[in-house]
C-alpha cells in the first residue's frame, strides 16, 4: 500500500509543482505575487474542457488550453501589472487578488456553479507493476510535468533568453541598459507561468475529473505553500516542493484524517516562513 | 328621567363599542395591504448557486400559480429573494434585511445546514418562521425550536429505506464507510446516521468508528480508495455530496474496485448518474421527490417551473426542476394555508403576531396536500415520503417495492 500511496503523491505533487513554477517564476522576476494563477490554471482546465467538448482532439485542446492560459497571464500583466508598477507596491498584489475573483465569476457565468467533467475519463489502460498499479493517465501526467519542468529549466540556466530573464530579475535597469528588452521579457514570463498552470489544468481535469469555478483558490495556495517550501525564487525548489507536498497530502489522507491535511501543510508553511525562510534550497541559486 | 336616560345612553355606548369591536373583529379576517410578502433565503452565487437559483424559481413558481388564481383573498403575493451566498454570514444579513428591511410574514430558506446553524438561531431571535429546503443535518431544527423549519427529511429516515434495499440487492455482509469531514450533512451521513443505521440491520461496519475520510471538492481521491481496495469490503457507504460522489466512484472504478456504493440525498444532486456513466451503474440513493415520480400536483409543479426557469436566473443549470425547488414551492403552499387557516391580517403593525400565527400553524401541520410534503414533525423536520432509487443507463431509477 505505501508504495501505491507514493506513486499516488507523485502524481498529485507534479502538478503542484508546475503551479509552483508559475508562482516562482513571476516571483522571481517582478518580485511581485500573482495571487490569480490559481485562477490562471483554473481558466487552463475550462478552456480544455470546453474544447474537448466541442470535440477537438485531446492534445490540440491541451495545447489550445495552454495557449489560452499563457494569454490569459498576459492579460493579468497589462491590467495588474504594468500599468501600476509605479502607484505603490502591494498594488499590483491587490488587484491581482481582484482579477481572479472576477475570473471566478466570469467562470461561474459561463461554465456554472456545478462541476464539470472531462469526457470519458474512466476508460483508461492500467498497468499492474508489482504491487503497484499505474494508469495511463497517471504516466502521462508525471511525464509530461517532468518533461515541462526540465524544459524550462534548461530554457533559464542554457539560452540567451534565459538568460535575459534571469539579469531582469537581478537588475531590471542594467539589464535594460545592456539592451535586454524588459518588456519582452516579462511578458515572455507571465506567458510561461500562464501556460504551465494552464497544463497543470487539464491535467488535474483530466485526472480528478472535476473542475469548478473555484478550484483554483486551493490550488494557488497550495502553489504558494510548495514555493515557499522550495525557497522562493528557486525554481528547482518549487519542483521539489510541489512533489514533497503531493506525497505529504496523500500520505496523510491515507494514514490520518483528511482534517489534518490542510493544518498539515500550512503548518508546514509557517515554519518554513519562520525557521527556514530561505526554503529547502535556498534562494539565491541562481547566482551560483 | 335623568336616571333612564343615563340608562339609554349607557345602552347606546354599549351597542357602540361592540360595534366598533365586533368591526374591527370582523375585518381580521380579511387580508389588508397590496401584497403578501414572503422572503427567499437561498444562495444565489457562490458553490451552490445553481441549486439556489432552482429553488428561488420554484418559490416563484408557486407564487405565480397562487397569483394566476387571484392570490391570496385577492390579495397579490411578492416574493423578495436574498442572496445567502452559501456562506453562514452572508446568510445572517440575508436573513436581517428580509425580516428586518423587507419585513416579510415568513422566509423560505436557507438552502445549506451550514448555513442554517447561523440562521435558525437568528429567526428565533427575530421572532420569524424559516423553512429550509434542503438542510437534512439531524437534530439541526430540534435545536433551533420554535421558528426552525425543514421541509425536507433528514438522512436518517432515508438512509434506513436505502440500506434495506441496498443489502438486498447485494447481499452485503461488511461494508467500509467513506465520509466527507467539511460538509455539515455529509460528515453527518458517514458519522453518526451510516454506522447505526447499517449497524440496525445486521452489517459489519469494517471502518469502526474512523471512517475514511475526504473534504468537500477534494480534486482527488487516490489515497482514500487505495485504502478502501485494501479492506475489500462488499459495498461501500458514501457521506458525500453528489459532484464528490461521482469522482470516488469513478476513482474506485480506475482503481479496480467493483464494489457497489451507497449514500443519501445529497448525492443525488449534480448529475451523477448523466456524468459517471458505467462507473457509477447500481449505486443507490434515497430522496423524496424525483421527476420522474410525476403525479398531477408534480405535473403541475413543473410546468409553472419551467415557464419561470425561461425568464429568470435562465441557462441550461436552471431549466429542470429536482426536488430542492419542490421543496421550495410546497414551502409557499405551506405559508399560504397558514395565513388562509390562522387569520393573518398582514398589516404592519401585526407583522409580529402574523409571524407567530405561521410559526404555530407549522408546529401541528402533519396532513399538508403538497407535491411532495405532508408537514412538520414534533421538532420542526420535514414528514415526507421516502423513494428508494439506482443508477441505470444514465439515470436514477425508482426501485419498485
Amino acid at each position: 500500500m505505501f508504495l501505491q500511496q507514493l506513486v499516488n503523491g507523485l502524481t498529485l505533487g507534479s502538478t503542484y509543482s508546475l503551479i509552483a513554477i508559475g508562482f516562482t517564476l513571476v516571483l522571481g522576476l517582478l518580485q511581485m505575487l500573482n495571487i490569480a494563477h490559481g485562477d490562471v490554471f483554473m481558466f487552463g482546465a475550462f478552456l480544455g474542457l470546453t474544447f474537448a467538448t466541442l470535440g477537438v482532439p485531446l492534445p490540440l485542446a491541451f495545447f489550445l488550453a495552454m495557449l489560452g492560459a499563457g494569454l490569459m497571464a498576459i492579460l493579468i500583466e497589462r491590467l495588474c501589472f504594468r500599468p501600476l508598477r509605479k502607484v505603490h507596491f502591494l498594488m499590483p498584489l491587490l488587484s491581482t487578488i481582484a482579477f481572479g475573483i472576477l475570473l471566478q465569476n466570469v467562470a461561474t457565468q459561463i461554465w456554472g456553479s456545478e462541476p464539470s467533467r472531462y469526457p470519458q475519463t474512466t476508460e483508461l489502460a492500467q498497468y499492474q507493476l508489482g504491487p503497484v498499479l499505474v494508469s495511463s493517465i497517471d504516466i502521462i501526467i508525471i511525464a509530461i510535468s517532468l518533461g515541462l519542468m526540465v524544459a524550462i529549466d534548461l530554457f533559464v540556466m542554457k539560452t540567451s533568453f534565459g538568460r535575459a530573464m534571469r539579469a531582469t530579475s537581478e537588475k531590471p535597469q542594467t539589464a535594460s541598459l545592456q539592451g535586454v528588452d524588459t518588456n519582452r521579457v516579462i511578458i515572455f514570463t507571465f506567458f510561461s507561468s500562464g501556460a504551465l498552470a494552464g497544463v497543470a489544468g487539464v491535467l488535474t481535469a483530466l485526472v480528478y475529473s472535476q473542475i469548478t469555478p473555484f478550484i483554483g483558490i486551493r490550488q494557488g495556495l497550495i502553489g504558494m505553500v510548495a514555493m515557499v517550501i522550495g525557497g522562493i525564487g528557486n525554481l528547482r525548489g518549487a519542483m521539489i516542493g510541489g512533489l514533497l507536498i503531493g506525497i505529504i497530502e496523500i500520505m496523510n489522507d491515507a494514514y490520518f484524517t483528511a482534517s489534518y491535511r490542510d493544518i498539515i501543510l500550512f503548518g508546514l508553511f509557517f515554519i518554513f516562513i519562520v525557521f527556514r525562510p530561505q526554503g529547502l534550497f535556498g534562494t539565491k541559486q541562481r547566482e551560483a | 328621567m335623568k336616571k333612564k336616560s343615563r340608562i339609554i345612553m349607557l345602552a347606546i355606548l354599549v351597542l357602540f363599542v361592540s360595534a366598533v369591536t365586533f368591526h374591527t373583529a370582523s375585518t381580521a379576517q380579511a387580508l389588508e395591504g397590496k401584497e403578501i410578502k414572503i422572503g427567499v433565503a437561498v444562495p444565489i452565487t457562490g458553490h451552490g448557486a445553481n441549486v439556489g437559483k432552482r429553488e428561488a424559481i420554484g418559490a416563484q413558481a408557486a407564487v405565480d400559480v397562487i397569483n394566476a388564481g387571484g392570490g391570496v383573498g385577492g390579495v397579490q403575493l411578492k416574493l423578495y429573494i436574498e442572496d445567502t451566498a452559501s456562506n453562514p454570514q452572508e446568510g445572517v444579513n440575508a436573513v436581517r434585511k428580509l425580516a428586518g428591511d423587507h419585513k416579510v410574514i415568513a422566509i423560505v430558506g436557507p438552502h445549506y445546514s451550514g448555513v442554517g446553524e447561523t440562521t435558525f438561531p437568528l429567526g428565533n431571535q427575530l421572532k420569524i418562521v424559516q423553512v429550509a429546503v434542503a438542510s437534512s443535518k439531524p437534530g439541526l431544527a430540534a435545536a433551533n425550536r420554535p421558528y426552525a423549519f425543514r421541509n425536507t427529511l433528514t438522512e436518517d429516515k432515508i438512509a434506513g429505506a436505502v440500506v434495506a434495499e441496498f443489502k438486498k440487492r447485494y447481499g452485503i455482509k461488511k461494508v467500509a464507510i467513506m465520509t466527507d469531514i467539511k460538509d455539515a450533512v455529509s460528515r453527518a451521513v458517514g458519522t453518526k446516521v451510516l454506522p447505526p443505521t447499517f449497524k440496525a440491520q445486521g452489517i459489519e461496519v469494517m471502518t469502526g468508528d474512523k471512517p475514511v475520510t475526504f473534504q468537500t471538492n477534494d480534486t482527488q481521491f487516490k489515497a482514500q480508495i487505495t485504502k478502501l481496495k485494501m479492506m475489500n469490503p462488499d459495498g461501500v457507504g458514501l457521506g458525500a455530496l453528489g459532484p464528490d460522489a461521482l469522482n470516488i466512484i469513478t476513482e474506485a472504478r480506475r482503481q479496480g474496485m467493483k464494489q457497489p456504493f451507497m449514500s443519501t440525498a445529497p448525492i443525488m444532486e449534480g448529475e451523477v448518474p448523466e456524468l459517471g456513466g458505467k462507473a457509477v451503474l447500481g449505486t443507490f440513493s434515497g430522496t423524496i421527490w424525483d421527476l420522474s415520480l410525476a403525479s398531477a400536483d408534480s405535473k403541475k409543479f413543473i410546468d409553472a417551473y419551467k415557464k419561470r426557469a425561461q425568464t429568470m436566473y435562465a441557462s441550461k443549470f436552471t431549466a429542470t426542476p429536482d426536488y430542492y425547488p419542490v421543496n421550495a414551492y410546497d414551502a409557499v403552499f405551506m405559508i399560504v394555508e397558514a395565513i388562509q387557516k390562522t387569520g393573518v391580517t398582514n398589516t404592519s403593525s401585526a407583522l409580529g403576531s402574523d409571524r407567530e400565527k405561521i410559526m404555530k400553524y407549522f408546529t401541528t401541520l402533519n396532513n399538508f396536500k403538497g407535491v411532495a410534503s405532508r408537514g412538520f414533525n414534533e421538532v420542526g423536520d420535514g414528514i415526507k415520503d421516502v423513494h428508494v432509487f439506482e443508477i441505470k443507463g444514465g439515470h436514477w431509477v425508482p426501485i419498485s417495492k
